[in-house]
C-alpha cells in the first residue's frame, strides 16, 4: 500500500486519472478521512523514524507524498535539496473529482500536526527519533523498517536503552508516542513509536546497551481493514 | 597498557589501528556509522559498534556518540586516526573528563599547538625558520595589509583542518580580495570555520616533513624525513623517503634541528612538522600534525618502527625505550595513494561495487587498504581506497618494483587514479627527483597523463 523513495526527485509527471465508478465518491471521501486522521500521522511519524529523505503513500486513487525538511539528513548531497520545503502532504493528481483547495487545506494541517508529533515540541520530524538510513544502505537492510503489519523503533543513539514503564507487550502506542529513552553520556534520547498499534515485544532488556539503529521495540501495525491490530497475526 | 580501545574511524586507518591493537593483545571495537556496517574493519574486528548515520557529523565526528561507545563497551582507550577528532583539543578533554585516554598528544599539548599561527611563533622561539605568515585575518582590510607586509604572491589558508580545501594562491591584491571570498565559503563549508590565515608562497617548493616521537619524559627521536611533493590542488598523493630534494647531511640537519625544537616546546606523542623546502634548499617550518598520518608507513618501512603501537604506548604513559642511535634508515620507500577518482573528468569521486580485487605482492611490497572484492564503496567520505607502499634498497629499486606492483594492482568496478602514478613513475621530473607541490597543476593532471601515455 506504500512505497518509500530513498531520495527526493522531481515532481512527477501526472498520472492518468484512475477510472472508476461514478458512485465511488463517498468511499472516496470515506478513504479521505482515514487517510488523514490515521495513515498521516503514522506516515509522519515513519518518515521521522526512517533516515528516507521522502516518503509517499498510495491508497485507491490517492496519493500522499511527505519529504523531509533539507537539512534533516546530513548526506554530502543535502545541499541539492535545500529547496525543499519541511514536511507537507502533497494532493495526489488523480483526485480531480473533488474540491482540492479545501482538501489540500485539511490534509497540510493534519500533516504537519503529525509532524510535530513526532519529537514533542520541535519543529521537524527529525531530532532523535532513529536512524537517519541514508540512501546508501543497502537493500538488504531493513532493520527496523515498516512493513505492512509490523513496525520497529530503533535507536535513536549508542548508550544505555531504558523503555517507559507502561510499555509492554499488549501495550497500545501512537505514532509519534515517546516509549523509551536510550540514554548517551546521561542525556536521554527519546525513542518514539514509528506508528500507531500495539507494543509486540521489548527487544532488548532495560538497561542494556543498545548501538544506533537497533530494534528496541516490535509493534503490531493496526491494519486498514479495521481490524485494530491482529497481535501475532501476519508478521513475518 | 590499555585492556581495550575503542577504534573511533573508518577505511584503511581503522584498519591499521586494529591491527596494531592486535600485536599488542589488546581488545578493539570498530564504531561504525551505518554506511560502513559491511566494511572491512567492521568484520575483522572482536567487537563492532554503531554509533550513527552515514553522516560523519553524527556518527565520526560527533563526540558524545564515540564517546558513549566506549564507555558502554568498556573501553579504556580512544584511538582517533586521522581526519575527524583526531586533533580536536576540546575532545580530547572531554574522553579524559570520562576517564578514558585519547591516544595521541594530551589536550593541553593539542591546545598547545592547535592554533597554526601560535604554533609557528612558538617553535620560532625555539629555533626553528618559519614561514612568514599573517594571524587570523579580521577582515578583508587587514588581510591586504598582511599580505603586504608578507610580500606576493601569497596562499590563503584556512586556520581549521587541512586536506587542500579553502586554500588558494594569488599574486596580487585584486586577486587576494576575490580569493577571499571563495576560501572563506570553503573553508565554512569543509570544516564549520571559516576563518583564515596567510602564508608566504614559496615557487617551485618541495614539501618535506620530520617524524617525531616523544615520550611523557621528554625523552624523543626523529625517525627521519617525508618527501610529500608529488601533490594535486594541495593533496599529496605519493610520498618517499628519503627525500631527494636534500643531501644525506641536509635531511640529519633539519630532522635534529625539528626535533630539538619541539621537545623543548613540550610537544608529546608522535607528530610530524612540515616544511616547505625552497629552490635553495632551504627548510620553512610552516605547521605540525599532531596525530598519525596517512603516510606514517613510509616511515614504517624505513625504520621499521611501528608508528601506531609506538602511539599508543607513549599514550600509555610508557617511555619511548629506544634511542635515536637505535633508529636506522634502510633504502628507500614509496607510498602510492590510491583513490577513486576519475582523471577524466577532473578527478570528481567514484563509489560503487567493487568488482575485482587483486593485490600486488613480492619483495617489499605492502597494501594498508579496507577493500575486498564485493565491497560497496559508500559516497559520504574521502576516496581514499588504499595506500601501497614499495620498499627497495635504493630508489631506483623502489621504483622498478612500484611499476611491477602498479601493474598488478586490479580494483575493478571504480575508476581509480592508477593511471596517474604509472604516468608519474615514467615522468622525468619524478625520476629525476624534481617534483615540486605545483608542478602537477601548472602542467595540469589531464595533460601530464596525456603525456606519459604518449611516451
Amino acid at each position: 500500500m506504500s512505497e518509500a523513495t530513498p531520495e527526493s526527485h522531481p515532481a512527477e509527471p501526472p498520472e492518468a486519472p484512475a477510472s472508476r465508478p461514478t458512485g465511488a465518491r463517498p468511499a472516496d471521501h470515506e478513504a479521505i478521512e482515514r487517510l488523514a486522521s490515521e495513515l498521516l500521522p503514522a506516515l509522519a511519524a515513519r518518515l521521522a523514524a526512517s533516515g528516507l529523505g521522502e516518503i509517499e503513500l498510495r491508497e485507491g486513487s490517492w496519493k500522499v507524498r511527505l519529504r523531509r525538511p533539507s537539512n534533516a539528513r546530513g548526506a554530502p548531497d543535502a545541499g541539492r535539496r535545500a529547496a525543499d520545503r519541511p514536511s507537507r502532504a502533497q494532493p495526489g493528481h488523480e483526485g480531480h473529482g473533488h474540491a482540492p483547495g479545501a482538501l489540500e487545506g485539511h490534509r497540510s494541517a493534519r500533516s504537519s500536526q503529525a509532524a510535530h508529533s513526532g519529537n514533542g515540541s520541535g519543529p521537524l520530524p527529525v531530532v532523535a527519533v532513529g536512524p537517519g538510513r541514508g540512501s546508501a544502505d543497502a537493500p538488504s537492510e531493513r532493520r527496523g523498517a515498516v512493513d505492512t503489519h509490523r513496525a520497529v523503533a530503533t535507536s535513536p543513539a549508542v548508550g544505555i536503552f531504558q523503555p517507559r514503564a507502561e510499555i509492554r507487550p499488549g501495550a497500545r502506542v501512537r505514532g509519534g508516542d515517546r516509549i523509551g529513552a536510550v540514554d548517551m553520556l546521561g542525556v536521554p534520547q527519546e525513542v518514539v513509536a514509528p506508528a500507531d498499534g500495539i507494543v509486540a515485544q521489548i527487544l532488548v532488556e532495560p538497561g542494556e546497551t543498545v548501538e544506533y539503529g537497533q530494534d528496541l521495540v516490535a509493534i503490531e501495525l493496526m491494519t486498514q481493514a479495521g481490524a485494530s491490530g491482529r497481535p501475532g497475526g501476519g508478521a513475518d | 597498557m590499555f585492556e581495550k580501545i575503542l577504534i573511533a574511524n573508518r577505511g584503511e586507518i581503522a584498519l591499521r589501528i586494529l591491527r596494531a591493537c592486535r600485536a599488542m593483545g589488546i581488545e578493539a571495537v570498530v564504531a561504525y556509522s551505518e554506511a560502513d556496517r559491511d566494511s572491512l574493519p567492521v568484520q575483522l574486528a572482536d567487537e563492532a559498534i554503531c554509533i550513527g548515520p552515514a553522516d560523519a557529523r553524527r556518527s565520526y565526528l560527533s563526540a558524545p556518540a564515540v564517546i558513549s561507545a566506549a564507555v558502554v563497551t568498556g573501553c579504556d582507550a580512544i584511538h582517533p586516526g586521522y581526519g575527524f577528532l583526531s586533533e580536536d583539543d576540546a575532545f580530547a578533554e572531554v574522553v579524559r573528563a570520562h576517564d578514558l585516554t585519547f591516544i595521541g598528544p594530551p589536550p593541553a599539548v593539542l591546545e598547545r599547538f592547535g592554533s597554526k599561527e601560535g604554533t609557528r611563533r612558538l617553535l620560532a622561539t625555539h629555533g626553528l625558520p618559519t614561514i612568514p605568515g599573517s594571524g587570523m585575518l579580521r577582515d578583508d582590510l587587514h588581510a591586504l595589509e598582511e599580505a603586504d607586509r608578507i610580500g606576493y604572491p601569497v596562499l590563503i589558508k584556512p586556520s581549521a583542518g587541512g586536506g587542500g580545501k579553502g586554500m588558494r594562491m594569488v599574486r596580487s591584491p585584486r586577486e587576494l580580495e576575490s580569493a577571499l571570498k571563495v576560501c572563506r565559503s570553503e573553508a565554512k563549508a569543509a570544516f564549520g570555520d571559516d576563518s583564515l590565515y596567510l602564508e608566504r608562497w614559496l615557487e617551485d617548493n618541495r614539501h618535506v616533513e620530520v617524524q617525531v616521537a616523544i615520550d611523557r619524559y621528554g625523552r624523543g627521536v626523529h625517525l627521519g624525513e617525508r618527501d610529500c611533493s608529488v601533490q594535486r590542488r594541495h593533496q599529496k598523493i605519493l610520498e618517499e623517503a628519503p627525500t631527494p630534494a636534500l643531501s644525506a647531511a641536509a635531511r640529519t640537519e633539519l630532522a635534529e634541528t625539528a626535533l630539538r625544537a619541539v621537545v623543548a616546546a613540550g610537544y608529546e606523542n608522535v607528530g610530524t612538522l612540515e616544511f616547505l623546502v625552497d629552490a635553495n634548499g632551504e627548510a620553512w617550518f610552516i605547521e605540525i600534525n599532531c596525530r598519525i598520518q596517512v603516510e606514517h608507513p613510509v616511515t614504517e618501512m624505513l625504520t621499521g618502527i611501528d608508528l601506531v603501537t609506538t602511539q599508543i604506548r607513549i599514550a600509555a604513559g610508557e617511555p619511548l625505550g629506544f634511542s635515536q642511535a637505535d633508529v636506522t634508515f634502510r633504502g628507500h620507500a614509496i607510498e602510492f595513494r590510491i583513490n577513486a577518482e576519475d582523471a577524466d573528468h577532473d578527478f570528481r569521486p567514484s563509489a560503487g561495487l567493487v568488482e575485482r580485487y587483486v593485490v600486488p605482492g613480492g619483495p617489499g611490497v605492502r597494501m594498508d587498504s579496507h577493500l575486498y572484492a564485493g565491497y560497496e564503496v559508500p559516497p559520504f567520505y574521502d576516496s581514499l581506497l588504499a595506500k601501497l607502499i614499495v620498499w627497495g634498497p635504493d630508489r631506483a629499486t623502489a621504483i622498478e618494483r612500484s611499476k611491477g606492483a602498479l601493474d598488478e594492482l586490479l580494483v575493478e568496478g571504480l575508476v581509480t587514479n592508477i593511471p596517474i602514478h604509472q604516468a608519474l613513475l615514467s615522468s622525468d621530473a619524478f625520476l629525476e627527483g624534481r617534483m615540486t607541490t605545483n608542478l602537477l597543476d601548472r602542467v595540469g593532471s589531464a595533460a601530464f597523463l596525456a603525456a606519459a601515455t604518449r611516451a
